[in-house]
């Protein structure tokens, strides 16, 4: 399977004199094989860069690639594609508009039928299946339309915010479903708010803000880009770290001091005035969590 | 790409499989066949009954009786649907107290006792139908009378004095009738157009308010989507109209009406042709009318315009005669009631429906492709309602539609 590459993506909105940059230059790559998390705060670009990648948005400028080629509209029909807003046939059953959107792909009814209700099951949906949409819960409506994204054996997976509004067992099963779909090699690209999610099942992750690439990589890279933070543990007071040159003392409680060290020969300076005074008890570093990292990319 | 070639025909099954099972338009559909056949019923029950008077005679009044007889005779052999009883009363007191307490609708008297001419009383004003009845035999009955006694006859006297009447246009439709048929014709536009015009409206923004045409447009060109909403809509607003004309005409062939049935049955037939092609571009109108809102409840605001159209073809058609009808006629959208109602009316030349339909073929087509594209522009714009002319801007629609 192929990458799904974003480059220098621009989308300009014009209301009234002022044209607004909604995405400005974008580029990254939701590579094959790998869940990548697509993060950044309301208004920062995720959706409009989404819809510019389903084409259902022109772009401005720039262009979206799926292996060596521009994106063309017969390799979208084979994209899974979750819109932003949650929305299907209100007074249509569950099975049949299920059906119907598989269908307009291109797959035959029998078979959109046997895989409708195959995904139904896993989702724990297969007794809805007769139901009016409107009937279901929120959580409920929200397994259908994934299943309607990951109908028919897509190349692509672009999904708007998946996990909202979902219970754990709903975004385990989710979850699996996703890998599954990674595990074939798929690209899958997925927006979502919750830090904590992305930072547990994304292979790669991209942070945008006001419509820029802020951030671009692995979670581990990234933390590893961001500043490191050393935890001092002594026997007596710490207060004196703040006088030590090369080191920034982040916080001071007692005995135990979170800092940050410029370089090397901080390090030394700051260890060998902390034997002058007792016992070192410990001294680590604090790897950032992606909350962190997320917060100093987006300040 | 296999299968796109068919998806328009997904579309369009769905809107009329979705369209067929929705409970609000059978029950506004079964509401129309009732009222039709109901209207129908109602005519022919009141053509087919059979009117029983009782007419009171006193006794000794030989001539009341003959005129009744006769005027008996008159009603069984004209097919009047009439029914006269013979009432024997012993005098004028008893015949008044028969009317009082309605042993009798009327009272026939010569007037031979002495007291003047021929009346025929009721306790109210008689039935018309009975007194036109008596009034003609008693005067046949009179005529006779005074002919014989001046050594003739009825025949000879009245011999060369029938007037026939005849129509030089060699239509044989009542102008009363094509009024009623321009009035039907429009009233079956309207409530075709504005239904399914709905219809279509709605089952856009269902899709642009939850985003679904997004999902859709990945799969299929926004093209095709639309052809299959405007094919789907037709065949529901045809199939609505069919139905409605055939049981309207079913039911015209039990009343008097039965005598115009072929030349209505034609009318009928360019009415199906003229709607069939203006239908489309109205589907297509209120397609785009769709598009523009935002959500459901900007429907009525979108859709006001079309509405208004609708509304005025429906005033102006079914009153509009003369000079204003032979315009109408060739005007779209007004032409799919107006020719129609003139080819009824007998006043067009072979070539004249032709030349409107192929205005009509136009128009549609030049609606058809400016909604093509207004439809695409709008879709994908989110966040309030969308104008037309920012819906045509190209630059701000997306790259699915074609």
């Amino acid at each position: 399977m192929s990458d799904l590459e974003v480059r220098d993506l621009t989308r300009v909105f014009v209301s009234g004199d002022t044209p607004r940059r909604a995405v400005d230059g974008v580029s990254f790559t939701a590579r094959s094989g790998l869940l990548t998390g697509f993060v950044g705060a309301n208004g920062a670009g995720k959706t409009t860069t989404m819809r510019m990648i389903m084409g259902v948005l022109a772009v401005t400028s720039g262009e979206v690639r799926f292996g060596d080629e521009p994106v063309t509209r017969s390799h979208r029909r084979e994209f899974g594609y979750m819109p932003e807003e949650r929305g299907l046939y209100p007074k249509q059953p569950v099975l049949d508009q299920l059906v119907y959107l598989a269908r307009l792909r291109g797959i035959s009814a029998s078979a959109a039928r046997r895989e409708v209700l195959e995904h139904l099951d896993r989702l724990g949906l297969a007794d809805r299946a007769k139901d009016h949409v409107e009937k279901l819960s929120l959580g409920n409506q929200q397994r259908v339309q994934i299943v309607a994204a990951t109908m028919g054996q897509p190349k692509v997976l672009v999904l708007d915010e998946p996990f909202s509004g979902l219970d754990p067992a709903a975004v385990d099963a989710m979850v699996d479903l996703l890998r599954e779909h990674t595990l074939r090699g798929v690209p899958v690209l997925f927006s979502s708010h919750q830090l904590d999610l992305v930072e547990r099942l994304c292979e790669r992750l991209v942070i945008l803000g006001g419509g820029r690439l802020l951030a671009d990589g692995t979670p581990d890279g990234l933390r590893a880009q961001g500043v490191t933070r050393h935890r001092l543990v002594l026997s007596g007071d710490a207060g004196f770290v703040r006088g030590v040159p090369g080191v920034l003392a982040v916080d001071v409680d007692g005995p135990t001091a979170l800092v940050e060290v410029d370089d090397d020969a901080a390090t030394t300076r700051l260890l060998s005035v902390a034997l002058e005074r007792g016992a070192v008890q410990e001294f680590s570093p604090v790897r950032p969590t992606l909350a962190q990292i997320y917060r100093e990319v987006t300040a | 790409m296999s299968g796109t070639s068919s998806a328009w025909m997904l579309v369009a099954t769905r809107e009329v499989v979705v369209r067929a099972l929705n409970k609000g338009f059978l029950i506004g559909l079964l509401v129309n066949i009732v009222m039709i056949g109901g209207l129908i019923g109602f005519t022919s029950y009141l053509e087919g009954r059979t009117e029983s008077f009782d007419v009171a005679v006193v006794a000794g009044d030989q001539a009341a009786v003959t005129a009744l007889e006769s005027a008996e005779e008159t009603a069984t052999s004209d097919d009047l649907d009439v029914e006269l009883n013979l009432l024997r009363v012993d005098d004028a007191t008893e015949a008044e107290a028969a009317l009082e307490d309605e042993a009798a609708d009327a009272w026939l008297s010569s007037g031979a006792g002495g007291s003047g001419g021929w009346t025929l009383s009721g306790w109210r004003e008689p039935d018309g139908t009975l007194t036109a009845l008596v009034e003609s035999t008693v005067r046949d009955q009179v005529m006779a009378e005074r002919a014989d006694e001046a050594g003739t006859t009825v025949e000879e006297l009245t011999a060369g004095s029938d007037v026939e009447t005849e129509r030089l246009d060699g239509n044989p439709v009542d102008p009363q009738i094509v009024f009623v048929a321009g009035f039907v014709l429009a009233f079956l536009f309207f409530m075709g157009a504005v239904g399914s015009g709905t219809m279509i409206a709605g089952s856009v923004i269902e899709e642009k308010q939850s985003r679904l045409v997004e999902i859709i447009a990945t799969a299929v060109p926004l093209r095709q989507l639309l052809v299959g909403k405007i094919i789907g809509s037709s065949v529901i607003a045809l199939a609505q109209n069919l139905l409605l004309a055939g049981v309207g005409l079913v039911g015209a062939s039990f009343t008097d009406l039965s005598a115009i049935l072929p030349a209505m049955s034609a009318t009928m037939l360019w009415f199906v042709v003229f709607f069939t092609v203006g239908f489309v571009a109205v589907a297509a109108l209120y397609a785009v009318a769709g598009s523009l809102a935002s959500r459901t409840e900007d429907l009525q605001y979108t859709t006001s315009p079309l509405m208004m159209l609708l509304l005025g073809v429906y005033v102006l058609t079914f009153s509009a005669d003369g000079v204003l009808e032979r315009v109408l006629s060739y005007l779209p959208p007004a032409s799919i009631v107006s020719m129609p109602v003139r080819v009824l009316n007998g006043d067009v030349l072979w070539w004249e429906p032709l030349v409107s339909l192929l205005i009509l073929l136009v128009t549609t087509l030049g609606a058809v492709l400016l909604s093509e594209r207004a439809y695409r522009g709008a879709l994908m714009q989110t966040g309030g309602r969308v104008s037309w002319k920012s819906a045509m801007a190209a630059e701000r629609g997306t790259t699915l539609g074609a």
